[in-house]
């Protein structure tokens, strides 16, 4: 089925300055984010910042990555 | 005190400044981009902001290209040595400051890597100059927006139109013209910009900015911790973070902003008006005495930072700076750690005495500095 994902997603973007670029662009879409520093860093390539969002998470991703922000990954928050 | 020195570091600072790095002090104390705790987002949040009025300000579309550095000459080492690290060749100007000229002598210790290009008052001419020295294996365009000595500016606009004409990257040095003469990065066609915001941006001392349009992604000068991608023991690629190791100087970058924004609302124009007025009065007093020494056409508006070099006679220029001090005005003499510029004016062995206002100046102290002048002028000959 196609449509968006309407859970609670964490987007991993790194960086801090990804994080509050990206927390900018996504609310300019009229989409909500805030920032979370990144719970288990060894999962991916070491510490960093994700945007919690919690609506139009295929939108936020491709906004993010259209706009030059790095995603590393998105995972659900559980 | 009459502080005349503001080329080296402007003084007084906005109270609107001081008050931004007090409050970092007492509320954005924690390591920004470290941690998940509300001071630490709060003074990154801080940080971010600060980028992005500074993009704003000089036409960065993104504010991720906004690098705080320790200093201007941190600043353009960070690109010279970036950029040059493994082969190419830079072109120059021969008005360079020490920033520029000492990691190019440094890279060209087995074989010289840079090409010199002397100064003319003619845009087109030294246009053409640069063109012509231009080579092959050139790669990058390194030039002051404006000298620190003499205040004489290049066209950058028309440089940077040729720099990428010939495939060169362009580097500005814009420690004394952030601030004070406009600058677009993009209209301007410039990919990295050097600031040194404790000038022309008045903010504190042990700052500067390095803009990049990143069109080539260059290494650092440092490597660290940058609080992300902690697992590998490369640096991250993505800016700032490549170029941006260890803990920021987060007081520091709160009074860059509100500098930034001290600048905006009085008028980046019309605090450069004021500056140049002031040095085109000092400059008619002066030249209408036979003893004072002036090495460049009188400032004009759009072709010179505010900074006026000028000598008594022979006299050494630190002897002058001495008796000014003792008149209560600060200025600096010697070489201004610019012997090249020194060299192409003629004034090597005396070095000159620099008058650079600021803002805060006033036409009272330019009165009282064209007396003091004359006075000194008086006495030295007897």
């Amino acid at each position: 089925m196609g449509g968006e994902r309407m859970s609670n997603y964490y987007i991993h973007v790194g960086s801090i300055t990804n994080a509050m670029r990206g927390k900018q662009l996504l609310e300019t879409e009229g989409i909500r984010a805030y920032l979370h520093r990144t719970s288990h860093p060894t999962d991916g390539d070491g510490c960093g910042y994700s945007l919690l969002v919690s609506d139009r998470v295929d939108k936020a991703v491709n906004t993010l990555k259209k706009r030059g922000v790095r995603v590393i990954r998105v995972t659900d928050a559980m | 005190m009459v502080y005349w020195d503001n080329a080296a570091t402007t003084w007084k600072k906005p109270m609107t400044v001081r008050q931004a790095v007090c409050q970092a002090l007492s509320l954005y104390s924690a390591n920004p981009g470290r941690a998940g705790h509300k001071m630490s987002l709060e003074a990154a949040e801080q940080v971010y902001l600060c980028r992005q009025a500074v993009a704003d300000f000089f036409g960065l579309p993104d504010p991720s290209g906004v690098v705080f550095t320790l200093n201007c000459t941190a600043a353009l080492n960070t690109v010279i040595r970036g950029v040059l690290d493994k082969s190419g060749r830079a072109v120059t100007s021969d008005l360079e400051h020490n920033a520029v000229m000492r990691p190019l002598a440094a890279l060209s210790d087995h074989a010289n890597r840079y090409d010199v290009v002397e100064w003319c008052a003619d845009e087109d001419a030294l246009v053409e100059r640069f063109r012509r020295a231009i080579r092959p294996d050139t790669r990058l365009m390194i030039c002051t927006h404006a000298s620190n000595v003499f205040g004489v500016a290049l066209p950058i606009r028309k440089l940077g139109e040729l720099a990428h004409r010939y495939g060169l990257l362009l580097c500005v040095d814009a420690a004394q013209t952030a601030g004070v003469l406009p600058i677009d990065m993009e209209q301007d066609h410039i990919d990295y910009l050097c600031v040194a915001p404790h000038k022309g941006l008045y903010a504190p001392m042990g700052t500067g900015i390095l803009l990049c349009r990143e069109s080539e992604k260059i290494p650092p000068l440092v490597r660290g911790g940058t609080g992300s991608q902690s697992l590998s023991l490369l640096q991250p690629e993505e800016l700032p973070d490549r170029l941006e190791s260890g803990t920021p100087n987060v007081s520091g970058i709160c009074g860059v902003r509100a500098g930034v924004e001290f600048v905006s609302k009085l008028g980046r124009d019309r605090i450069y008006r004021h500056e140049i007025e002031l040095l085109q009065y000092v400059y008619d007093r002066l030249k209408q005495n036979p003893d004072m020494r002036l090495y460049t056409p009188r400032p004009q508006i759009g072709y010179a930072a505010p900074v006026l070099s000028v000598n008594i006679r022979d006299v050494p220029s630190e002897e002058v700076a001495a008796a000014l001090n003792e008149r209560h005005i600060a200025v600096r003499a010697g070489l201004h750690c610019a012997p090249a510029a020194h060299r192409r004016f003629g004034t090597i062995e005396q070095g000159t005495v620099r008058l650079a206002p600021s803002a805060f100046s006033s036409r009272g102290e330019a009165e009282y500095i064209c007396k003091v002048f004359s006075q000194i002028a008086e006495k030295s000959l007897h």
